[in-house]
């Protein structure tokens, strides 16, 4: 029989039970969209926290707090060797004195932390700058994007401890000198004074709950703020860029290879990638059961399909069918009710993944109150992959044929002569 | 053309463990010719459709030998004795067999399907045939539209489809009445003068059993020539 005609053949059979098919139909869909459906709120989840993760911070950005091995300092040449790594941009020492840091200009006041960094590299790393230009000379410096809020009038800061909201300086901060007071935090030495201008201010930080209001000195004034404080050891931060995400994986192997604690985003996203996969793989497991249920109904109706033709059953094969050839009517009748139930199904569950990401948001952010900050939350409650779709249509699919296979089986050993001898 | 030599079956009837043997046939000999129409005549119950579901390989003897153009078919497996059914057979059924959800046209039309035949190719075959037996006017009519005489007419058409060597039939007439058992039986001799087919008829009808050229009577599981040999 060519496939056409057994194309038309099983189309023919599935009209004559237009009703039973199409609830069999139903059913297959139901199992395979709910598969899908709740398959689909383990992608979205995972997608809303990665795409957090990625968003809030550099992607490029590997931490590096220090040795595995012991418990020394990372040493310049350490750093430097990190830069050779392949892709890598820069690797950047950012220290915090071991003091408080407090910034005066006129009578205004503030208490804001001090970094020494090295900007040549801290270029490399991608700092940018929202107003005026790198320093020159040694006595400049670049200030965050909220410095000058945070100096304050006295007045001000009356106002600010009992909760108020202040304005802090105004006026352009670019080209301003200011006094940095240094108190170690070490008992039983006198603070010192030192004057710098500002010579350009950071670009806003990416996100709007960031507050960047530090001091970026050049790392050349260590030694002095060591020799005349006799700071204790000073907090260092080190950074390594990659030049692209896709790196960042690597680098992380390397130097965790080479005896370093680091933390990279890779890091946190593989540990989260292995719980999610744990969580999609249960929700598939626990829809599979709904696509098990319904196939139960395709093996009824397959086996009444057999049961009610086997008179025709008979027929066709006194006159010469194969039973190869019945067994693969009756399996593509099966296969068919699983295919059009997983089509139904693919396109109902986008449907309804669609709607799940209109709606569930509005009624969160309605029950919230229309608080502020949530509009910047992209929250996806329901996301289907390809992947997805063809992980389901297999099953779908395939639980499908398995069902269909007893009563395609059973109708190849249907006996001629006595379905011939049925009454019609 | 066709050869059976001592064939035998017995049924086992009853509970099984306490079964009761039947012997049915007990070593029948038959040869019939290419051309030639057979008629086997038998009381209700005396083994006619047995033996020709044997002929037919719907069923696999105890004994013996049948062989069809020369080839032993009681040694084919299922799927081979398919194939051979639809090279060498066709069958004429008592209660037609015709399918409910066919048309006229689509049933005469469906040994052909079963064959691979292209559709446009199959179309004018069955075309032609269903003008030579009478059936163009009724061709889009479902079995449960026709009268029985014309679904007999049918089941003839698509047994003939095929251009089968052998035609089987099993009490053709059978749920006929007397008129249209006479239209049935022309049109068989006229397809056995016209294309030389050879039929094997298996009935309990001494008038339907007057179509063929040699009867034989099946009694007590032997098979016995008929007294008169008819000629026509
Ligand atoms: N499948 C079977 N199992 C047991 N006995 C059978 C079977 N088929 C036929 N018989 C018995 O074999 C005998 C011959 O049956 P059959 O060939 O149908 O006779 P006929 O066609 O001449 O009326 C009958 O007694 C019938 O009961
Ligand atoms: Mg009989």
């Amino acid at each position: 029989m060519r496939f056409n005609d057994q194309f038309d053949f099983i189309r023919q059979h599935m009209k004559r039970n237009k009703l039973r098919v199409a609830t069999t139909i139903l059913a297959a869909m139901m199992g395979c969209a709910f598969l899908i459906i709740l398959a689909s709120v383990g992608f979205g989840l995972h997608k809303t926290i990665t795409d957090g993760v990625l968003d809030n911070q550099l992607v490029t950005e590997i931490q590096v707090p220090g040795k595995e091995t012991s418990d020394e300092k990372i040493t310049d040449e350490e750093i430097q060797a990190m830069r050779e790594i392949d892709h890598v941009i820069a690797g950047v020492k950012r220290s915090s004195p071991d003091a408080e840091a407090v910034a005066m200009l006129d009578e205004r006041k503030g208490y804001v932390p001090a970094v020494l960094v090295d900007f040549e590299e801290e270029q490399k790393a991608g700092l940018a700058l929202s107003q005026g230009e790198m320093p020159k000379s040694e006595n400049e410096v670049l200030v965050g994007y909220h410095f000058a809020k945070q100096l304050l009038t006295e007045e001000e800061q009356k106002k600010v401890d009992e909760g108020e909201e202040v304005k802090g300086f105004t006026d352009n901060v670019v080209g301003q000198t200011f006094k940095l007071e240094l108190s170690p935090y070490k008992e039983g030495v006198e603070p010192a004074t030192w004057e710098f201008t500002v010579s350009g201010i950071m670009d806003e930080p990416a996100k709007d709950w960031i507050v960047n209001s530090k001091i970026y000195i050049d790392d050349s004034f260590g030694p002095e703020f060591n020799n005349k404080l006799a700071l204790g050891e000073s907090y260092n931060e080190i950074l390594v860029y990659a030049d692209d995400l896709q790196n960042v994986g690597t680098i992380t192997k390397t130097l965790k290879d080479e005896g370093y604690y680091v933390y990279s985003v890779t890091e946190e996203l593989d540990s989260m990638d292995m719980f999610f996969t744990a969580l999609k793989a249960g929700l598939i497991f626990v829809g599979t059961i709904a696509v098990l249920i319904a196939s139960i109904g395709i093996f009824n109706t397959m086996t009444m399909a057999v049961t009610e033709r086997t008179r025709e059953i008979g027929v066709m094969k006194a006159i010469g069918a194969q039973p190869k050839l019945i067994q693969k009517l009756f399996l593509m009748e099966s296969a068919a009710i699983g295919i059009i139930g997983t089509v139904l199904a693919v396109i109902s569950s986008y449907g309804i993944s669609f709607l799940a990401n209109w709606l569930v948001p509005i009624i969160i952010k309605s029950s919230l109150g229309g608080e502020e900050g949530m509009d910047d939350v992209t929250l996806l409650i329901s996301v289907i992959p390809w992947q997805l779709v063809v992980i389901a249509s297999v099953i779908s699919i395939g639980v499908a044929m398995v069902s269909g296979w007893r009563p395609a089986r059973k109708a190849t050993k249907i006996d001629v002569i006595q379905a011939l001898r049925q009454e019609l | 053309m066709i050869k059976i030599q001592g064939l035998q079956h017995t049924f086992a009837i009853g509970k099984k463990g306490k079964e009761r043997r039947v012997p049915v046939l007990k070593g029948v000999t038959l040869n019939v010719e290419k051309g030639e129409i057979v008629a086997i005549l038998g009381k209700s119950g005396s083994g006619k459709s047995t033996l020709l579901n044997i002929l037919a390989g719907f069923m696999a003897p105890e004994s013996g030998s049948v062989k069809v153009g020369g080839n032993e078919t009681t040694t084919l497996n299922e799927a081979q004795m398919a194939n051979f059914r639809l090279e060498s057979f066709g069958f004429i059924f008592q209660n037609f067999q015709l399918m409910p959800g066919l048309t006229a046209f689509e049933n005469v039309e469906l040994p052909l399907k079963i064959k691979g035949m292209a559709e446009h190719e199959r179309r004018k075959k069955v075309q032609r045939l269903l003008e030579e037996v009478g059936l163009v006017a009724v061709a889009d009519h479902y079995p449960n539209e026709l009268s029985g005489g014309q679904q007999q007419r049918v089941s003839i058409a698509r047994a003939l489809i095929t251009d089968p060597p052998i035609l089987l039939a099993d009490e053709p007439t059978g749920s006929l009445d007397s008129e249209t058992e006479g239209d049935i039986l022309k049109l068989i001799r006229s397809l056995n003068q016209s294309l030389g087919l050879t039929f094997v008829i298996i009935t309990h009808d001494e008038e339907v059993a007057n179509v063929a050229h040699r009867q034989y009577r099946l009694h007590d599981g032997e098979l016995v020539k008929g007294e008169k040999r008819h000629a026509i």
